[in-house]
C-alpha cells in the first residue's frame, strides 16, 4: 500500500475529521517550514572504492529469502551519511579501511576483493571484524571522556563563566559538546562502522522495512499482549 | 487626532494572550469562550494545524541520513544536541535554532524552545499527571521555597475540566500520590510491563506501576470529534505532529474552539517585550511587540494580559516591563523574580532483560509508556539522604535490529537473527523532584539580540539534595527490577546533564502568599499590577516530581474564569 492509498483509507475509516484540502496536502508532501540550505562536504569516495563497499554491504547484509544490501542500496547510503554526518577524519580514517580491505585481498589472494568468492571475502571481513576489536580497546571508554569534560559535569558543581553564545561543537554520535575538537570521540574502528551504518541502512531501508521486517504503517490500535505466530518477522518501527 | 484614536482602537482587545503554547492556548479558549474579544500574540511563524506538519506521514526510508544527524544541524541545534534531543530531519524543523536565539550560561543550561503557533505543545511528551496534595504542601512542610496559596481542593475541579476537554488517556489506580482524573480509556500494558508489575507490586508494599496517562485520545470522545479529532492511530510519531490530532496541542485542541468563537485574533512573528504599565492608572494597559522579520514596533492595547510566553520568557517580558512603580521587574517588589528555576532531573534508572515471554509479542506502536508513582518519602517510606521524591517513566519492548548491531557477526544468519523479535527488555528512569532555590536564577545580561532585545543569562543548577535521591532513583530500579525477574540488570545515573534537560522548566515568577515573597497571588495576578496574569511554568511554587503541563493548564482555565469575573465586577 503506497503513502497515499494509506491516508486514504485512514480518512475513510475516520469519517469527517480531516478535511479533503488537509488530505490532499500531506499526500502531495511538504517542505519542512524551516528549510535550510548549507554548504555540502566535499567527501566523495572514489568510483573503486564505491564498488567495493557495495561488495562489502552485501557481504554483511546479503541476499537471502529476501534482498540483500545492494538491491536496498545501502552503499549509497552510507555515502551520504559519511559525508554529512561524520567529521573529515573519521571519513579518511572509513577511506583508510576500504583500501586495507582491498590491500589485504591482492596480498592473500593476488584478486579485488570484489573478485573473490563468499569464503574468501567473509573471511576477510572476519579479520578486520576482529581488528576493530583490538582498535576499540585501545580506546578510552566514552564515559571516562563524559566525566572529565567540565561542561557535562552536574550543572550544581560545574564551574561558573562558561560564557556560550556562539554554535557549539557537539559530538554527532554522543550528543556531548566539545571545546577542542580536538579532544573528540576516539575514531570508530572501520569495520565497527561500516557495520554499523550497513545494519541501520539495510533495515531503514524500504526493502528492510518492508520485506526482510514487517512494517505497518497505521496500526490503527494499540495491543499489548498478542501470541507471536509461527516465523513472524519482527516490526520494522 | 482622530485618525490617532481610531488607531488605537483597532490595536485594542478585551484581552491580550502573549504566547501560544499549551497556557497561552487554554487562556485564548477561555477567555474568548467567556465573550471577551482577544488578541493572541506568537513570536514565530504560523505553524498551520495539518498541513504544517511535513513529516508526518513519512516513512523511514524518506529520511536520507536514517536518523543520523548532520554536522551542521548538531552546531546549530547545539542545546537539542547536547541533551539528548536528536535534531534529526524528521523533526528539526518543529524546534527553534539554538544559534538564532542565542542565550548564555554562567552555569550550562539546556533550553529547548519551539518558537511557531502551537509552541511547545506540538512536540511535548504529553503525560499528564495531577500534582497531589501533598505536592501543594510540600514546601509549607519541609521549609524549602515558599507555601503555595492554593491547595489541592482549590485545583481539582479545573484539573477534571481541562482532562475532560483535552482528553487524558488512563486507568483510575485509586492512589493518593496520584490522584486519579477525568480520562479516556487507559492504554494497554504488554507482556513484559504486566509481568514487572506483578513482580514489584507483591515485592514492595506501597510501590505500583501503572499505565502512562498521556494526552492521546485512546477513544476520541464526542467533546474531541466535535472539535476535528480522532483516535489515536498508535504509530508513535507525535513529535512530527499528529495529522489526526489525537494528541492534544493548541493546535488540535484549543485553537479551533477560540477560533469557532469569532472573538480570536492571532497576530504571529511578534515578540512581545514589554508590558506597558501605567503609574497614573496603577495597572497595564497593553504590551508592546517587535516584528521578529520587519523589527517594527508596535504597541497592543487590552484590560487584561495574560503572560503565557513560557516560563522563562514571561520572565524576561516582565523583566524588561520597568516604570516608575517597578523599576526592577513588573511585579518584582520580592525580588523573586526569574529565581526559584526548576525542572525534573532525569537520566537515572535501570534496565533489564527477560528470557521467558517467548511467544507474545504486541501490535501497534503506543505513543505512551508505564509509570511508577512516587513512594519515596511517602507513607511508611522514610529517607535519610533527601527530601521529596521521584517516579519512573518506563517501557518493555523485544529487542531489534537496533541492539542486533552492536553484537558479533554477519552475514545470513545475522541478518536472519536481526528479522526475528529478540529477548524482551524493560527500562525504567527516574523523573525527580528539584526544590525551589533563589539562587538558581535567569537575569537580562548587558549583551542584545539582533532585535536589540537583552539577552538571557542562565545561572542554575540541580542543587544538593539531588544528589542523594538520585543514587535512589538507580538502586531502587535494579532493586524492583530484580525482584521482577529480570537479568542483566544495568543501572544507570548520568550525572553530566544540566538543568532544562527534562524540558520542565518551572518557577521564575512565582505564586505566594504574601507579595514581599512572591510574584503572582493564588489567582495568578501580578501582584501590584492586578489585570496581568501568569499562568504558564513561571508561576510553579514547587516542582513535584511529575509533568507539569496538566497543571499549567488547570492554572489558565482557574485564572480566566477568576479574570472575567473580576472584570464583569469592574476591579480590573
Amino acid at each position: 500500500m503506497n503513502r497515499r492509498e494509506a491516508i486514504l483509507q485512514v480518512a475513510l475509516t475516520m469519517g469527517s475529521a480531516l478535511s479533503a484540502p488537509s488530505m490532499a496536502a500531506i499526500v502531495a508532501g511538504y517542505q519542512p517550514h524551516r528549510a535550510t540550505k548549507r554548504v555540502p562536504s566535499a567527501f566523495a569516495l572514489k568510483p573503486k572504492q564505491v564498488v567495493l563497499l557495495d561488495e562489502i554491504t552485501e557481504v554483511i547484509m546479503p541476499t537471502t529469502s529476501t534482498p540483500g544490501a545492494k538491491a536496498a542500496k545501502v552503499g549509497e547510503t552510507i555515502q551520504l551519511i559519511l559525508k554529512d554526518c561524520y567529521k573529515p577524519d573519521q571519513q579518511e580514517h572509513f577511506m583508510k579501511g576500504l583500501d586495507a580491505v582491498e590491500a589485504e585481498s591482492q596480498k592473500t589472494h593476488s584478486k579485488s576483493f570484489v573478485e573473490l568468492p563468499i569464503d574468501q571475502k567473509t573471511a576477510i571481513l572476519k579479520q578486520f571484524e576482529q581488528l576493530a576489536k583490538t582498535e576499540a580497546k585501545q580506546q578510552p571508554k566514552g564515559q571516562e571522556k563524559l566525566a572529565k569534560n567540565p561542561e557535562t559535569t552536574l550543572g550544581a558543581f560545574a564551574p561558573a563563566g562558561s560564557d556560550q553564545t556562539e554554535a557549539k561543537l557537539v559530538d554527532a554520535e554522543t550528543g556531548a559538546v566539545v571545546k577542542d575538537e580536538k579532544k573528540n570521540a576516539p575514531l570508530i574502528p572501520f569495520f565497527k562502522l561500516v557495520k554499523e551504518l550497513t545494519v541501520l541502512g539495510y533495515f531503514s531501508s524500504e526493502i528492510g522495512c518492508t520485506q526482510a521486517l514487517e512494517y505497518v504503517k497505521i496500526p490503527g490500535r494499540y495491543e499489548g499482549v498478542v501470541k507471536l505466530k509461527e516465523g513472524q518477522k519482527a516490526w520494522a518501527t | 487626532m482622530n485618525l490617532n484614536l481610531d488607531a488605537k482602537k483597532g490595536m485594542t482587545y478585551d484581552a491580550i494572550v502573549v504566547g501560544s503554547g499549551i497556557s497561552g492556548g487554554w487562556a485564548a479558549k477561555e477567555l474568548t469562550e467567556k465573550g471577551l474579544k482577544v488578541l493572541m500574540l506568537e513570536r514565530g511563524p504560523d505553524l498551520k494545524h495539518v498541513t504544517d506538519y511535513p513529516t508526518a506521514m513519512k516513512d523511514p526510508w524518506e529520511f536520507p541520513h536514517r536518523g543520523k544527524i548532520e554536522l551542521w544541524a548538531a552546531e546549530e541545534y547545539w542545546a537539542n544536541a547536547r541533551s539528548g534531543g536528536k535534531p534529526g530531519e524528521d523533526q528539526r524543523h518543529m524546534f527553534t535554532k539554538d544559534v538564532d536565539v542565542p542565550y548564555i550560561e554562567k552555569r550550562p543550561y539546556d533550553w529547548i524552545r519551539g518558537y511557531h503557533l502551537g509552541g511547545r505543545s506540538i512536540m511535548w511528551g504529553r503525560q499528564s499527571y495531577r500534582l497531589n496534595e501533598r505536592d501543594f504542601t510540600a514546601n509549607l512542610e519541609d521549609g524549602h521555597g515558599a507555601d503555595w496559596p492554593i491547595r489541592y481542593k482549590d485545583i481539582a475541579p479545573w484539573y477534571s475540566y481541562v482532562e475532560k476537554f483535552a482528553g487524558v488517556s488512563g486507568n483510575k489506580d485509586g492512589l493518593a500520590v496520584l490522584p486519579d482524573g477525568d480520562f479516556v480509556p487507559p492504554m494497554q500494558m504488554n507482556s513484559i510491563e504486566l509481568h514487572a508489575k506483578a513482580g514489584i507490586e507483591k515485592n514492595f508494599k506501597g510501590r505500583h506501576l501503572v499505565i502512562g496517562r498521556p494526552a492521546i485520545l485512546s477513544v476520541a470522545q464526542k467533546i474531541h470529534t466535535d472539535g476535528g479529532r480522532a483516535s489515536c492511530q498508535f504509530r508513535n510519531l507525535c513529535v512530527r505532529g499528529c495529522p489526526f490530532g489525537a494528541y492534544f496541542s493548541t493546535q488540535s485542541s484549543t485553537l479551533p474552539a477560540a477560533m469557532k468563537t469569532g472573538r480570536l485574533t492571532i497576530i504571529t512573528d511578534k515578540i512581545a517585550y514589554q508590558v506597558i504599565f501605567d503609574d497614573q492608572k496603577n495597572k497595564a494597559v497593553g504590551v508592546r511587540v517587535i516584528d521578529q522579520n520587519t523589527k517594527q514596533h508596535q504597541e497592543y492595547y487590552a484590560k487584561i494580559i495574560f503572560l503565557n510566553a513560557s516560563t522563562m520568557n514571561t520572565a524576561w517580558i516582565m523583566m524588561q516591563s520597568t516604570s516608575k512603580r517597578f523599576q526592577n521587574g513588573l511585579g518584582n517588589d520580592s525580588d523573586q523574580l526569574g529565581r526559584n528555576l526548576m525542572d525534573h532531573h532525569l537520566g537515572a534508572g535501570a534496565s533489564g532483560e527477560y528470557d521467558g515471554l517467548k511467544d507474545m509479542y504486541y501490535y501497534g506502536r503506543r505513543g505512551n509508556g508505564i509509570y511508577i508513582p512516587r513512594f519515596a518519602n511517602w507513607g511508611d517510606d522514610k529517607r535519610k539522604d533527601f527530601v521529596r521524591g521521584f517516579g519512573y517513566q518506563g517501557r518493555g519492548a523485544r529487542q531489534d535490529w537496533v541492539a542486533g548491531a552492536s553484537k558479533d557477526g554477519f552475514g545470513p544468519e545475522f541478518k536472519d537473527s536481526l528479522t526475528k523479535p529478540g529477548r524482551w527488555e524493560f527500562n525504567i528512569g527516574g523523573f525527580g523532584e528539584t526544590l525551589p532555590d533563589p539562587t538558581n536564577r535567569m537575569r537580562l545580561s548587558d549583551k542584545k539580540d539582533k532585535w536589540g532585545l537583552p539577552i538571557i543569562e542562565f545561572d542554575a543548577g540541580w542543587g544538593e539534595n539531588t544528589i542523594g535521591m538520585r543514587k535512589a532513583m538507580m538502586n531502587d530500579a535494579a532493586e524492583m527490577l530484580e525482584a521482577a525477574g529480570l537479568k542483566n540488570v544495568k543501572t544507570r545515573n548520568d550525572n553530566d546533564k544540566n538543568q532544562g534537560i527534562g524540558i520542565h522548566e518551572m518557577g521564575a515568577a512565582r505564586m505566594g502568599r504574601d507579595p514581599k515573597t512572591s510574584v503572582l497571588n493564588a489567582n495568578n495576578q501580578v501582584w501590584g499590577a492586578k489585570n496581568v496574569f501568569v499562568t504558564d511554568g513561571a508561576a510553579m511554587v514547587s516542582s513535584s516530581c511529575v509533568n507539569p503541563s496538566l497543571t499549567y493548564m488547570a492554572l489558565t482555565a482557574r485564572a480566566a474564569d477568576f479574570a472575567v469575573k473580576e472584570l464583569k465586577r469592574m476591579n480590573l
